[in-house]
Order: C-alpha cells, then sequence, then structure tokens
C-alpha cells in the first residue's frame, strides 16, 4: 500500500496557512506538503508556531486564512469529529482517560465508529502486543498503575487503534527521561517501518528530530525557516538560528549520529592489504559513525574492526576513514 | 470490620429515627424531667410519622429542584458556547446562598401563598451554591490532557460530557449535592412558620408555648434525619 516514492501527491497540505489570535499571529503563511508514508518533524523553540501548526491540522485550533487539505479535501469541509476519528493523535501529557482501563482507552475511537465489540476487543489486543505491553498485565489496569513510559505506549496505541492513515505527536516522549525517551523513539522507528503511516511530529529536542525525521522542518516565530533531510540541514543550515539549533559546534558530532559506520568503513580485502588487524575492538556495520568516534576515544585507538549483524568481520574503519569521506577525499 | 460500621451506619441511624418516632409519646416520663411545667409535654398535633414523611417529601423536591437546577446551570456555563455566563452564574448563587431563607420565605408567602410551595422555592435557593459550585470545580479540574485528548480522538460535545467530564466529577458533584441535601434537611424547619407541615411543628410550637420538650423532639428528629441522609451520602460517594 505505502508508496513511497518522490512521485507521490502529498497526503497532507498546507497552503498559506495563517493562524492569528487576537494581534498576534503565531502560525504566518506556512505552506507544507507532507507525502505518505513520511515521517515530518517540526521543530523548533517554544513559543515558534509548531504546535499551533499541528493542532490545526485535525481541527482543535481552526486557521484563520489559507487552506489544510488532507487527501486533497480541504478539512474545512469534513465534519471535525470524523476528520478527528480518522487521524491519531499522541500528546504529552497521554490524555489517557483516569477513570478508564488501558484496553477502554485503547479501544476508544473503535468505539466511536461503532466497530462491533470482537473486533474492538481484537484490535486492543493486538495493539498491546504491537506496542510490548503484555495484554494480561497491563488490559485491567487504570493508568496511573502504569509508568510514563508505559502510559506514553498505551498513548500511542490509542492514536492507532483506528487504523488511521496520518498520525498526529505532540511532544509525545518530552516528558519522559532519557532512558525511556530513547527506546520509545527507536519502538517508534520500528513501528514506523512497519506500518508506514503519515507522521507530524512536533518536538523541542533537536536529537529527537534528527533521529527520527525523514523530513525536518525549522520553525522560528511562525515561519518555516528551512526543511529538508536531516543530513540536508546539518550540512548546509539556511541561517544561524538553523545552526545554534542543530547545537552549533556540536554539529559534527550530530552529523557523524546520522552516518552508519557501513557507509566509511573499508571492506575486508582491502582492510587485509592494508596490513594486519589491529586489535578486537569492533562495532557493528549498523551503529553510527558517532557510537564508533566515541568507542576510538575511549579506548585510545585508531582504528576498529566492523562486523555484521552476525558478528562475523566484513571490514575495517580507521580514524581517518571516519573523519574524511573518502570520495571526497580523491 | 470498619467496613462493616460503614456500610451499616445509615441503616443505624434509620432505624434510630423510628424508633424515637414511634416511641416518643411513651418517653412522657423522660421529658418530664426537662420540662417539669408543661402541661403536655408531648407534641401531639400530628403524629410524628407524618411529620417527618412531609419533612423529607419537601426536603426531597427541594433538593431535586436545585439538583436539576444547579447541575443543569453549571454544566451550561462550562459549555463552549454558554462560557460568557459562568461568572453571572456563579454570582447568583452566591446570592441565593447569602439571602436568610426567612427573608425569601417573607417574600414568597404574598406571590405563592402560604403552605409548601414557598418553602421549597426558599430551600432551592438556599441549596444552590454547594452544587453549582461542586459541580464548576468538578468539572473545571479535570486534567486539560484528558479534554484535549478526548476532543482530539473525535468525541462529540455530549460524549465527552457523558464519557468524561461527568464521571470525573462525580465525587466531587455528589459532595455539593450532600452538603445542600443535610443543610436543607435543617433549614426545611422554618418551613413551619408560614404553614408548611415539618417537623419545625413542635419546635414553633414549644417556642409560642414555652415548652422545651417540644423543641426538644424537633431537634432530635431532625438532627437524625440529617445524620441518616448524610451516612447514605458517605457511602455513596
Amino acid at each position: 500500500m505505502p508508496d513511497q516514492s518522490g512521485a507521490a501527491p502529498a497526503l497532507i497540505e498546507l497552503d498559506a496557512v495563517t493562524k492569528r489570535f487576537g494581534d498576534a499571529t503565531a502560525v504566518d503563511a506556512i505552506s507544507l506538503a507532507i507525502p505518505r508514508g513520511e515521517l515530518c518533524v517540526l521543530v523548533g523553540t517554544s513559543g515558534c508556531g509548531k504546535s499551533t501548526t499541528l493542532r490545526m491540522i485535525n481541527r482543535l485550533i481552526e486557521h484563520s486564512s489559507g487552506q489544510i487539505r488532507i487527501d486533497g479535501q480541504q478539512i474545512r469541509d469534513v465534519d471535525e469529529q470524523r476528520l478527528r476519528r480518522r487521524i491519531g493523535y499522541a500528546i504529552q501529557s497521554t490524555g489517557l482517560f483516569p477513570h478508564w482501563t488501558v484496553a477502554r482507552n485503547i479501544g476508544l475511537v473503535p468505539r466511536l465508529l461503532r466497530w462491533p465489540a470482537a473486533r474492538i476487543a481484537a484490535r486492543v489486543s493486538e495493539l498491546l502486543a504491537l506496542l510490548g505491553l503484555d495484554e494480561d498485565e497491563f488490559a485491567g489496569k487504570y493508568p496511573h498503575q502504569l509508568s510514563g513510559g508505559q502510559a506514553q505506549r498505551v498513548g500511542v496505541a490509542r492514536a492507532l487503534a483506528a487504523d488511521p492513515e496520518i498520525l498526529l505527536m505532540d511532544e509525545p516522549f518530552g516528558a519522559l527521561d532519557p532512558i525511556t525517551r530513547e527506546s520509545l523513539q527507536d519502538e517508534l522507528l520500528r513501528l514506523q517501518a512497519r506500518l508506514h503511516k503519515t507522521i507530524v511530529f512536533v518536538t523541542h529536542d533537536m536529537d529527537e528530530a534528527l533521529k527520527l525525521a525523514d523530513r525536518l522542518v525549522v520553525m522560528d516565530t511562525g515561519r518555516i525557516v528551512q526543511q529538508g533531510s536531516a543530513a540536508a540541514l546539518l550540512q548546509a543550515p539556511a541561517n544561524a538560528f538553523v545552526e545554534s539549533l542543530l547545537g552549533g559546534r556540536d554539529r559534527g558530532l550530530k552529523h557523524a549520529a546520522l552516518t552508519r559506520v557501513a557507509e566509511r568503513m573499508r571492506p575486508l580485502t582491502d582492510a587485509q592489504a592494508g596490513g594486519p588487524a589491529v586489535d578486537t575492538l569492533g562495532v557493528s556495520a549498523d551503529d553510527s559513525l558517532r557510537q564508533a568516534l566515541s568507542l576510538m576515544l575511549w579506548h585510545g585507538v585508531d582504528s576498529l574492526l566492523v562486523s555484521d549483524t552476525q558478528g562475523q568481520v566484513v571490514g575495517s574503519l580507521s580514524l581517518q576513514d571516519a573523519v574524511v569521506e573518502r570520495n571526497t577525499r580523491a | 470490620m470498619s467496613w462493616l460500621r460503614r456500610s451499616s451506619a445509615p441503616l443505624a441511624w434509620a432505624l434510630l429515627l423510628v424508633t424515637l418516632m414511634l416511641l416518643m409519646p411513651r418517653l412522657e416520663e423522660g421529658f418530664r424531667l426537662i420540662a417539669p411545667d408543661a402541661r403536655t409535654l408531648i407534641y401531639q398535633r400530628d403524629s410524628f410519622a407524618s411529620l417527618v414523611a412531609n419533612h423529607l417529601l419537601v426536603v426531597g423536591v427541594a433538593s431535586l429542584c436545585a439538583i436539576l437546577l444547579g447541575m443543569g446551570a453549571a454544566i451550561l456555563v462550562t459549555r463552549p458556547w454558554g462560557r460568557d455566563f459562568l461568572p453571572l452564574v456563579s454570582q447568583l448563587a452566591s446570592i441565593g446562598q447569602t439571602f436568610p431563607p426567612v427573608a425569601v420565605l417573607a417574600l414568597a408567602v404574598p406571590v405563592l401563598g402560604f403552605g409548601s410551595v414557598p418553602t421549597i422555592v426558599a430551600l432551592v435557593l438556599y441549596g444552590l451554591l454547594p452544587i453549582v459550585r461542586n459541580t464548576l470545580v468538578g468539572i473545571q479540574g479535570i486534567s486539560p490532557g484528558v479534554m484535549e485528548s478526548a476532543h482530539g480522538m473525535g468525541m462529540s460535545g455530549r460524549q465527552i460530557l457523558w464519557q468524561v467530564e461527568l464521571p470525573l466529577a462525580r465525587p466531587v458533584i455528589l459532595a455539593g449535592i450532600r452538603t445542600s441535601v443535610t443543610i436543607n434537611i435543617a433549614t426545611a424547619a422554618i418551613g413551619s412558620t408560614i404553614g408548611a407541615r415539618t417537623l419545625g411543628d413542635p419546635i414553633i410550637a414549644g417556642i409560642v408555648n414555652g415548652n422545651t420538650a417540644f423543641i426538644l423532639q424537633g431537634a432530635i428528629l431532625i438532627a437524625l434525619l440529617a445524620l441518616c441522609v448524610d451516612s447514605l451520602f458517605e457511602r455513596l460517594q
């Protein structure tokens, strides 16, 4: 079903969308096209209009002017409740209903859509399994009995319940501790690789944005400052604001975090020709360059063996390889 | 053990109330100690059972009206289109309670005549505030995240009210109703001054005739009635 080729028409289109609150302009004539199956991250400092933009898509906030279209249809022309039932929505505070069990919370939208009870029950089991929550343990629990990470998983499950094409996520992992946050980010990427939803994700955490985004949209004072892939933004930030958001002098490491070791390593035959293997320290080909650099720094070595997922040595990575891209060197 | 005590409290109060209500005529010797000079010692113009029943009826009707009006008004002004009336409604409810019920009675008699109806009007006004205020607090106290996701999931206004707001505000609203009903059980006694038949009858008669025994009989039964209803609400909450 998902067609991720660039030719696919955008599922969500914003066309010169403006939102004014009284005299203040929160969102200023932004245009944005999000293709089917893309994970688009809106990033910026607080008050830049990213949350407002997100909430205009499911009409929790009505836009003042411009057009927002989903699948070519103006959202103003759709009944707002019907619109929202087609769009998954997950927020930082989870917003789980405290008087309902986990299972009932997850089944909310299917119930609103009047699915038969058996189908709802089956869907709830499926989602609990999908998010790694044991059904026997969690289905009957109440939200106050869950940890922050578990509650957010339930929140995501609820957003996915009616299998919506679009998922809106408003800083969903913002209130979690770093370790839980990272594991939920991995989880989201794993889910997205399987489900190919069109996701609009709001965050102020640039590392999170760089990690998750197919496309990054940097916003400042209600406007889009720059958009593109993470690598493109790192390579050529449009202005000082984007550069500072990208971490200024840490940019190199952030870029390294996006590059896989496999892209820079020398394949095995090459390494053998170059001389004996240095030591037994190794990284996986799927690890990031940043992790490889960190290992080198920590162990005081200037080259590492690279292994594949089966643990088979497939190549080597020298400091030189890691720092300078080979084709640009020649 | 504590469960047993809790659950049986309303029953115990009710039993005590009925026993005293029926045995009142036999307690003449006891009341002689309190009011040795009085000629009649037991209030006998109406049976205590019919006074209790009528007292409950007056309070019941008044409370039902206060609940419907109070919750209704509070729900209306927490809807998006009713928000402008929020300050007005909370002020009106406060005024209702600061206005002395006796004054309401005095003002109501020329319009509504004597009897139970003006009493009920006074009680409704007096009992509104706790219900309005607690319903407002209960609904407005729901976490913004819960309300946002309720809207964001595509629930209709009515679904949000019945499935989210009222269930979550329930304990607070019940506390308000409890306060309102309990206060009104005591306040209903003043209805007797304008001819409503309530447990205030023996009290008024006692004051007029200087008969302490009458006053006590009315007061004891009112207190027991209030305790009985109050403990019922405690179980509900």
